[in-house]
């Protein structure tokens, strides 16, 4: 006997994993831990999971690390409890609505596309790719987890994804993975600000593809995207809205309100008026806003206060760099300093680098200017794909 | 050590200096940092540490703020494993 399939899985959805391919006949089958507490370190486990607690009607916990925790309970009905990435402390737990979750995915039924996961399944990045593929009855391919950039690449090549959404740190390195990549329609970038740089590789190496970078707010998760190519969005949207998010700027930091921002659940980050302060700085330059990294990321150098991620998009920017990080370190001497790690593209000399890499930050401040420069095959990335931001304590 | 250390020292200083466009006049063990006869600052000399640390692999300063003002006094830091 076989569960009747849920409405958000089309029948014609696939899933790929470890060379296996899974039917909602095969997903089914697949045995659920009872008592909706799941460790989803796998898609198809992450999937059954969820058309078992809606069967149940029942809350599912989907958790990223094993360990202590398991004495949460659910509430009544069907809700997804995801986890945040930290690894070190206690992971922050949100519980979701399954239905807005649902309905916030627009995928018309696209039984061409092939969807490869860059996330892991319970991020809700992750989350957001599998209900996609699942309503669009696509096939999705899951790489094996620990194979980092090289795997998601080859498994990207070996089953010619079409869709791949990532972070723009993921999509830098799968720039210089190497091979031939697939010919992809449809790149999605989200969880970190887009670079105009970054951008304009994307655009020149898949000119087919339609490219959305996605704005999302830790409280209020994805408000809008932007399809036009640019970084950053039109400043008319600051008296327009957008996608039915009011926005606008106080103190140099991002504001929103509406419907998707009521979501959250903290109430701090609110500004008594209905706006919430999503942390995000930015800066209006011509017909555009542009992000600046983040408020609680500015770190003080010698008395100055100064944004690491705003001198990284600078680094981004020069010719020659494939990834650069800009990362604050501790000194005795004047509180912090920013240093940079920078992956050059093949075949760039370097001494000519380093003085490009000076030149495109000459006019900051001097505090401002990444002190250290060092350069690297590659960017240690956390687990959910961005880079490492430590804080600067 | 302690030699190798001050040439150490010597060599990164002069490159900061160098990126500045100035030239290091020559170190001694008693040259003192910030009192103005060096072209460096304190932005410079917080690079100088941090380039040390990458080079060495050690920093003397991670449980606190050390006393030094000189070069030979930095470079003693270095010598006696922290």
């Amino acid at each position: 006997m076989t569960a009747e399939r849920p409405s958000w899985i089309h029948p014609g959805f696939r899933l790929v994993e470890d060379e296996a391919c899974f039917g909602w006949s095969d997903l089914v089958s697949l045995p659920v831990p009872a008592g909706g507490i799941v460790l989803a370190d796998r898609t198809s486990l992450t999937v059954a999971a969820l058309a078992a607690a809606q069967r149940a009607d029942a809350g599912l916990l989907l958790r990223r690390h094993a360990g202590p925790g398991e004495d949460w309970v659910p509430a009544p009905g069907f809700t997804v409890t995801l986890e945040s990435s930290g690894t070190t402390r206690t992971p922050k737990r949100i519980t979701h609505d399954f239905n807005i979750l649902r309905n916030r995915i627009r995928a018309p039924h696209d039984a061409g596309a092939r969807w490869l996961l860059t996330y892991e399944p319970a991020a809700f990045a992750g989350l957001q790719v599998i209900l996609t593929a699942a309503a669009a009855g696509a096939l999705l391919v899951a790489a094996a987890p620990g194979g980092g950039i090289a795997g998601l690449a080859r498994t990207a090549r070996q089953h010619a994804v079409t869709h791949v959404s990532g972070t723009p740190s993921f999509w830098r390195a799968f720039l210089t993975a190497g091979g031939d990549l697939p010919s992809l329609r449809s790149i999605t970038l989200g969880g970190e600000a887009a670079d105009q740089a970054l951008l304009d590789r994307l655009r020149r190496g898949f000119p087919a593809a339609r490219i959305r970078h996605i704005y999302a707010s830790t409280e209020a998760g994805a408000l809008f995207a932007v399809t036009d190519g640019q970084a950053g969005f039109p400043a008319a949207w600051l008296v327009d809205g957008r996608e039915g998010t009011a926005l606008r700027i106080r103190g140099g930091v991002l504001e929103v309100r509406g419907p998707r921002a009521m979501v959250a659940a903290s109430t701090e980050v609110r500004t008594g008026d209905g706006w919430l302060n999503t942390g995000d700085l930015v800066e209006v330059t011509g017909e555009r806003v542009l992000f600046a990294g983040r408020l609680d990321g500015l770190v003080n150098v010698g008395g100055v206060k100064v944004s690491p991620e705003r001198v990284e998009q600078r680094l981004l920017a020069v010719p020659g760099v494939a990834d650069a990080a800009v990362m604050p370190v501790a000194s005795p001497i004047t509180g912090f300093l920013l240093t940079a790690t920078v992956v050059p593209d093949a075949g760039v000399d370097e001494a000519a680098l380093r003085d490009a890499l000076r030149g495109a930050c000459a006019d900051l401040v001097p505090a401002a200017r990444p002190r250290a420069i060092r350069f690297a095959d590659s960017l240690p990335l956390s687990v959910a794909g961005k880079k490492s931001r430590k804080g600067p304590s | 050590m302690t030699d190798s250390m001050f040439a150490l020292i010597a060599e990164e200083l002069g490159r900061i200096a160098a990126d500045k466009g100035e030239v290091l006049p020559e170190l001694r063990a008693d040259s003192v940092f910030l009192d103005g006869g060096l072209p460096i600052d304190s932005l410079d000399l917080a690079t100088l540490l941090v380039v040390l640390e990458q080079r060495t692999g050690r920093d003397p300063f991670r449980a606190g703020l050390r006393h030094f003002t000189t070069v030979g006094e930095l470079a003693a830091l270095y010598a006696v494993p922290a």
